[in-house]
């Protein structure tokens, strides 16, 4: 079968399946089935050469005119579809799109209608995809593919078979891209290669969609598990080993607040795991005995247990959004205290401290809602002396390692005025902050016993060190304490209202336990002056950052649900897919307007620098703008027909011929043809013509010709230019 | 068979009766291919009724002749209607006008009246009798030949009717070993009788709409109308090309391109073209001489105009 015969028979094949799968899923009309399915069987008829029916369809040639208002009233009987006749988008779209498609078989005679065939067929499969979810897709599905490969293919084949051959077969090119290629043939070979092919993509593409995780799963993302090990979510915290840890500024998490009333704005606590036992290196955690919680409603799960002895009040509860990299560990971060935690889990699990777990690492980005409950200190605990514990809770939380005694001596010294715990707590808390220096650069050597170095000999350190000293201070008082690790956010995004937490947020601090108020936060750590991220420069980069997650948030999380969502969409109405892509958009867009707003804010505040640089900047811009305009660089490739990159290398190789020649005296003169300098020049220099006119010629077909050609000509031109620069200099008579 | 071959094997076939003027065949079948009309103008004996014949000849298609004559009425060429007897109505008879080639002989022998009842033809592909509208057959192409040697008795082609030609070709005397060869020939048959159509009336159809896809650049586009331009600012012009000359010298070019076996225009093609497109289409203001405008002339000044154009590179 030649070449253009089987591309007509295949774009039909394919507009045939493309039809089917409508056909099949969506409700369609009988008359418009009954349309469609003649038109498609007429034109296959025609595309195998019988000729009763070549000549019906030589009858049909109706003007282009007729057909052109034909698709105009087929677009208007779209919208009256649309809006009366069904009132709904996917099938009015389906409908249109049929019509369309009968009308275009009619008329297949340039290539460009092929190519509106094959745009119509794409989306009346997307559109059967749309109405249906049936297994029988599948093979129409296949069909489609299978059709595809080999419409592309001899699309192109066909689309070549006229251009780029040798120069002999210049003088059959226009014949051969009109008249249908007798010679070339579909082979055997060819015949399997092209349902290898498709065959071998499909096999391909299965194996991908099933082994390749998909774009969200964060799985080309940084490995961040080896820093994490210290800031709290393994059994042990070795003490000196997070000081590496506070140097790194990878991206942990975003924690998206709806209402910040009432908190500390620069201080906001991400609590991961709690420690009892410290052995005068490290701390570890003894009870890790975990329990599933129970999940009520569906998709939320309360934490709230029964884990320290008195139940702890309700307070103001605060709702916190947090969109978790992907972390080696298992461990849930959140405010304290949780109440409830809600996402996308199979399981959550806790242990008595409060910490929550999933059941397994996660090798992805994940996103939960967490609700915390605020408490303040309740006033009964202000006052009161310790109350008396049980000994397995004194042996958890009063524990202290051996050989301590000047820990105790100074326990005593600071406390010794203070009666209630809390009194205790805030004077250690106090003494620590005053009396310390903060500082990351300590020698990471072995110490035999850290605490005791930082305590009384270097009093230098950071929040690990700080939050061992005061809690081995408070137990020596008398007064239960555990470690706390997890992160403190202090980086707020205004843009995005939500704190963009980073590996060197990672931190220790404390939690005293009062007889009324439970576990209460303290932090004897001093607050770091941070390099100052207030400038512009920083809130450029926090409205970039709040630009990704929206990125995130929209596109690259786009799943299965939200697939439904829009298809749902479809179907109720073209409103509510308005409402969601506006949305979406002005979501997206919201914080560069915001940003811009600051920053003309800022100029107005009277930052004259700034202004003047602003203004510079933009006057340039506009600058640009307007050369561009009337430079016009692009208006070259602008030209009718696609220029190639070939046409325009053998322009240049010919303008080389030119230069080359005018050297020695030949100068082309204005009016002459290329035909009339070739014959020029082999009058004048003999030796030359050879390659001029191989140059020549390759040059005619590119420039004038539009052709396409091989890289093999491309040398050729080359080689031969390169030759005429070596040629001795043409004899002057 | 291949269109390249077909147009090939047309010229050679032409070519064994018309010796030694492969140009001329050349021009005559890029008139047929773009659908146009020619005109040749050249002293009598010189083989223009031959080549117009033997073109016909190795079409396969109908030829008719109208020997122009000073007393030939508009009726003689489109056809008459007579009163039909029988059917009680007129009845519409075509004349010789109805044929796929027509050989106007000694156009410029009859008068204006009748010139102008080629007109409508000519243009239009049409002719009207009484308020009657009658399609011409397909391909249709009109080759008149005129006589410059003789003014007497002879009627000039209006203006209107020179600028439906497609060309003008001059044929000239063949070389003395061409000659020879021709009176070598047998005398007893007309050598255009011998020949065999080589292509249908179809082919030519087919022919022609091929022409028509043949590439013109968008940089030869201007480089055609740039020649144009400058016949109307032409000191040496009082009449400058028509937008229906560029349209001819347009489709001309392409179907030299055509005849050449490319499937795009050159700057060649355009070049090489516009003498015998637009010399008949101007006329030479009075300062260049009184008189008649003479062939050679006005092709020479088409020809210093269309060297003063740059070609584009």
């Amino acid at each position: 079968m030649p070449f253009n015969q089987a591309l007509r028979l295949s774009s039909v094949l394919l507009a045939a399946a493309a039809f089917i799968g409508l056909g099949l899923g969506a409700n369609l009309p009988e008359w418009l089935l009954l349309l469609t399915g003649i038109s498609l069987i007429l034109t296959l008829l025609r595309t195998l050469d019988i000729d009763r029916f070549q000549r019906v369809f030589d009858r049909m040639r109706l003007s282009a005119m007729v057909w052109n208002i034909l698709t105009v009233i087929a677009f208007a009987g779209f919208w009256a579809d649309l809006l009366w006749i069904s009132a709904e988008l996917l099938p009015a779209g389906v409908h249109f799109l049929l019509i369309l498609m009968v009308i275009k078989l009619f008329n297949l005679d340039q290539r460009r209608d092929y190519l509106h065939l094959y745009a119509i067929s794409l989306m009346a499969i997307l559109g059967s995809a749309a109405s249906t979810t049936d297994l029988w897709y599948l093979p129409v599905f296949l069909a489609y593919l299978l059709m595809g490969v080999w419409t592309l293919l001899l699309y192109q084949l066909t689309k070549e078979s006229g251009t780029g051959h040798s120069p002999a077969s210049m003088t059959e090119n226009a014949a051969v891209a009109l008249q249908p290629g007798r010679r070339e043939q579909i082979t055997p070979e060819l015949f399997w290669l092209a349902n290898g092919l498709a065959v071998g993509a499909l096999c391909l593409t299965v194996l991908i969609f099933f082994t390749i995780p998909r774009v969200s799963a964060g799985f080309g993302q940084k490995g961040s598990g080896e820093g994490l090990r210290t800031s709290g979510f393994s059994e042990t915290v070795d003490l000196g080993m997070i000081g590496p840890i506070k140097r790194d500024p990878g991206i942990v998490m975003r924690v998206e607040l709806s209402d910040r009333t009432g908190l500390q704005l620069d201080r906001f606590y991400l609590r991961g795991m709690a420690y009892d036992r410290y052995d005068g290196k490290s701390w570890t955690t003894r009870l890790a005995h975990r329990r599933a919680l129970v999940e009520s409603p569906a998709g939320t799960f309360s934490v709230r247990h029964i884990s320290s002895r008195s139940p702890r009040p309700v307070g103001q509860l605060i709702r916190q959004t947090i969109l978790l990299e992907a972390l080696d560990t298992a461990v849930l971060f959140a405010a304290p205290h949780p109440e409830s935690i809600s996402g996308q889990f199979l399981a959550i699990q806790s242990d008595p401290t409060g910490a929550i777990y999933l059941p397994f690492p996660t090798s992805s980005r994940i996103e939960y809602t967490v609700h915390s409950s605020v408490t303040p200190v309740a006033p009964a605990d202000l006052q009161s002396q310790p109350a008396v514990y049980t000994e397995v809770f004194k042996q958890h939380f009063l524990q202290i390692p051996e050989s301590s005694e000047r820990l105790g001596v100074l326990a005593r010294e600071i406390t010794q005025s203070k009666s209630s715990a809390y009194e205790k707590a805030q004077a250690v808390e106090a003494y620590l902050t005053k009396n310390y220096r903060y500082s990351l650069d300590i020698p990471s050597s072995v110490q035999t016993n850290p605490l005791e170095e930082f305590l009384f000999e270097r009093k230098t350190g950071y929040c690990e060190h700080y939050a061992t000293a005061m809690v081995m201070l408070l137990r020596a008082a008398g007064v239960p304490a555990r470690l706390v690790t997890g992160f403190l956010a202090t980086e707020w995004n205004e843009y995005g209202n939500y704190y963009l937490v980073r590996q060197r947020d990672a931190h220790a601090w404390v939690e005293i336990h009062l007889p009324n108020s439970g576990w209460v936060t303290m932090d004897p750590t001093p607050a770091v002056s941070e390099p100052s991220g207030d400038s512009q420069w920083f809130a450029l980069s926090r409205v970039m950052d709040t630009l990704r997650l929206r990125w995130n948030r929209f596109f690259v999380q786009y799943n299965a649900a939200d697939q439904l969502a829009v298809v749902r969409g479809l179907k109720e109405g073209t409103a509510v897919v308005r409402d969601r892509a506006w949305n979406s958009l002005s979501l997206l867009l919201a914080p560069a307007g915001d940003f811009a707003g600051k920053t003309l804010s800022y100029i107005v505040g009277g930052n004259v620098r700034l202004a003047a640089g602003f203004l510079s900047f933009v006057v340039l811009g506009v600058g640009l703008v307007i050369w561009l305009m009337q430079r016009k660089p692009w208006s070259r490739w602008r030209r009718s027909g696609p220029v190639i990159r070939e046409h325009i290398v053998i322009g240049q190789i010919y303008r080389g011929v030119l230069k080359q020649i005018e050297r020695h005296g030949i100068a082309k003169p204005r009016n002459a043809t290329p035909q009339e300098f070739l014959l020029l020049v082999q009058q004048q220099w003999a030796a030359a013509a050879e390659f001029v006119a191989t140059i020549t010629e390759l040059y005619c077909r590119g420039r004038f010709g539009k052709m396409i050609l091989t890289q093999q000509e491309i040398d050729l031109a080359y080689h031969s230019l390169k030759q005429l620069t070596q040629l001795d200099p043409p004899a002057h008579t | 068979m291949k269109s390249a071959q077909l147009v090939a094997s047309i010229q050679e076939n032409i070519a064994r009766v018309i010796k030694g003027k492969s140009r001329v065949i050349e021009l005559a079948v890029v008139s047929l291919l773009a659908r146009g009309h020619l005109l040749l103008e050249d002293v009598p004996g010189v083989g223009k009724t031959t080549l117009a014949h033997s073109l016909a000849r190795s079409l396969d298609c109908s030829f008719k002749r109208i020997q122009f004559t000073s007393d030939l009425l508009p009726s003689d060429i489109v056809g008459v209607s007579i009163f039909n007897r029988q059917k009680q109505g007129f009845e519409f008879v075509p004349g010789p006008i109805f044929a796929n080639i027509v050989l106007a002989d000694e156009i410029n022998r009859t008068t204006p009246k009748t010139q102008s009842s080629l007109l409508e033809a000519m243009s239009e592909a049409q002719i009207s009798v009484d308020n009657q509208t009658y399609p011409l057959h397909q391909p249709f192409m009109v080759i008149a030949t005129q006589n410059p040697a003789e003014y007497h008795g002879t009627f000039p082609l209006p203006e209107s009717q020179l600028d439906r030609f497609l060309m003008r070709v001059q044929i000239g005397y063949p070389s003395p070993e061409e000659e020879r060869k021709v009176l070598e020939r047998p005398q007893s048959l007309h050598p255009a009788e011998a020949l065999q159509p080589v292509a249908t009336a179809q082919d030519v159809l087919a022919l022609q709409q091929q022409v028509d896809d043949v590439l013109m650049e968008d940089s030869l586009l201007e480089y055609l109308l740039a020649i144009v331009l400058a016949t109307r600012q032409s000191d040496l012009l009082s009449l400058g090309v028509s937008t229906r000359g560029a349209l001819a010298l347009s489709r001309a070019a392409k179907a030299l391109a055509f005849v050449r076996g490319r499937a795009y225009c050159l700057p060649d093609d355009i070049k090489e073209l516009a003498p015998a497109v637009l010399s008949h289409r101007i006329m030479v203001s009075r300062s260049q001489g009184l008189g008649h405008r003479s062939f050679e002339q006005s092709e020479r000044i088409i020809q210093d105009l269309v060297e003063s154009v740059s070609v584009p590179v």
